[in-house]
């Protein structure tokens, strides 16, 4: 079985932006890259299979002896530790018609690309937990973990592994940083701030030198200095009246 | 005599304006400072929860302030029209007190804009909002107000977290305990929603699709309105105590000239 060397590619960072999360990864479906195997009157079955980087050492294997694809599960594998485990069955993708990406800006086709285009590892949160669950699980990932993706085609009558790709490049989900760590120190002070502060505080020390200079300036004056009298008009009168009253 | 009461006229004149100005000023000041405190973007609970509100008494002072200004200003004018000293004492000493207080204003406003930065707002959101165990009832107050805010924020200006969606995946946060990041990599608030408040498309914005989640950040929409706060209470005082000081200056000179 002619492996053609491709692998499961990520899925393109224009469209999904978001990816890898902390516990999903969005995974490009194999397009094309099972055509030269298909037979046009037998039915298939594409898996997905999933495994830690590190399983690598132990198992790496998707089938046993007889050919036939396995059938290991999250919990069997503990999250793919141990060896790789099933994340989905689909069929296999159309060559030659592929959605077109340009689509899902269209809201009522939008579901329909994404679910043709590309499957979410990771993405049922609740699976792991209901015992009424009979199909295949696809539980999140651990977060900053490598991991490493594999598509199967599989004859869907006789069970048996028809072809399958190379194991993907390492991909790693995301890591988290503690919001404890993030540093709210606002740095240096702005220009505003500080010409506000000094320019009014010598203003104030200006103000109260000029009240104490005034202040000790009327305690401190001599009587008889010309200045501002409230009475200004009456001394004019007066000083008038003087000489009126001196020549008579 | 003639040259010298033309100049003391022309005082008096001037300073009669000044302290028109200055009591015009008082009510700007305290219109402008209500409009504030009234706090017409709703954006008062984040600074509540982040102890950091002092921009908001920068502007509670400033009401006070304004009016003061606006009644010294009258007195000031009867006090230089009748040239009677111990109004003019009372105008410059009650003036000096009001002048203080304005500058505690201005300095607290412009100091604690420096502190409101991203990432003060960064962490207070991922550290309250929704968080679903709260110590104490302030706690538990703040909490809900917190995210009630973070929630009308989201919906009402089409954003999403303070820089961006990426906060709620590069931290760990009080929403992460709550719900898992396979079904909630960010608030569904974040994803453009329909009509009924639910999202057009939950896959598309789970995954990052232009379009149908909010890409850009909340900083703006909350700085914006928090600048022109501070900046308003902070320059537009400063502008007033500048006039003042000259007024003031000028009253000290015409008090300390007239004789009784």
């Amino acid at each position: 079985l002619p492996d053609q060397g491709l692998k499961p590619q990520i899925a393109a960072p224009q469209l999904a932006t978001n990816n890898p999360t902390l516990t999903t990864v969005a995974l490009e479906k194999p397009f094309c890259m099972f055509d030269s195997s298909l037979h046009p009157n037998k039915s298939y079955v594409v898996y997905l299979y999933v495994m830690k980087e590190s399983a690598n050492a132990i198992s790496s294997l998707v089938t046993d002896n007889n050919g036939k694809p396995l059938n290991s599960t999250f919990q069997q594998t503990s999250g793919g530790q141990t060896g790789p485990y099933k994340a989905a069955l689909f069929n296999v993708p159309n060559c030659a018609s592929p959605p077109k990406l340009a689509d899902v800006g269209d809201v009522n086709r939008a579901s329909d690309v994404l679910k043709q285009y590309l499957f979410r590892v990771g993405d049922d949160g609740t699976c792991l937990y209901d015992p009424n669950f009979l199909a295949v699980c696809n539980p999140p990932l651990s977060p900053d973990t490598t991991y490493r993706f594999k598509y199967v085609l599989v004859d869907s009558t006789e069970g048996i592994m028809k072809e399958q790709t190379l194991w993907s490049d390492p991909i790693k989900t995301r890591r988290v940083k503690l919001p404890l760590k993030i540093d709210t120190w606002p740095g240096q002070r702005s220009g505003g701030m500080i010409v506000i502060t000094s320019v009014l505080s010598v203003l104030v020390f200006l103000l109260l030198a000029g009240f104490l200079a005034s202040v000790s300036s009327v305690v401190m004056r001599p009587e008889d200095s010309s200045a501002v009298t409230k009475h200004t008009s009456q001394t004019i009168q007066q000083s008038e009246l003087t000489p009126q009253l001196i020549s008579e | 005599m003639a040259k010298s009461e033309d100049g003391i006229h022309i005082l008096q004149g001037l300073l009669v304006f000044g302290n028109v100005v200055i009591g015009m000023c008082g009510i700007a000041l305290t219109a402008e400072c209500i409009f504030f405190v009234s706090d017409p973007h709703g954006l008062y609970p984040l600074l509540e929860a982040t102890e950091n509100d002092d921009i908001y008494a920068a502007a509670w002072i400033g009401i006070f302030v304004g009016f003061a200004l606006f009644a010294l200003s009258i007195l000031g004018i009867i006090g230089v029209i009748k040239s009677n000293r111990t109004l003019l004492l009372m105008y410059i000493i009650l003036m000096l007190i009001t002048y203080a207080f304005e500058m505690a204003s201005c300095i607290t406003a412009a100091t604690h804009r420096d502190f409101l930065t991203p990432n003060l707002f960064l962490k207070q959101m991922l550290e309250r909002y929704q968080k679903s165990e709260t110590d104490n009832n302030n706690d538990s107050w703040m909490t809900k107000r917190v995210t009630e805010t973070w929630d009308k924020l989201m919906l009402q200006n089409q954003c999403c977290g303070v820089q961006g969606p990426s906060d709620w995946q590069e931290y760990t946060s009080a929403f992460r305990d709550t719900h898992n990041d396979a079904d909630f990599p960010w608030p569904h608030n974040c994803c453009v929603l329909d009509a009924r408040g639910s999202p057009v498309n939950l896959d598309g914005c789970k995954l990052g699709v232009q379009g149908y989640y909010n890409s850009n950040g909340c900083y703006d929409v909350i700085s914006g309105p928090m600048n022109t706060h501070a900046w308003g209470v902070a320059w537009f005082g400063f502008a007033i105590l500048c006039w003042t000081f000259c007024v003031l200056l000028g009253t000290m000179f015409y008090w300390s000239r007239i004789e009784y």
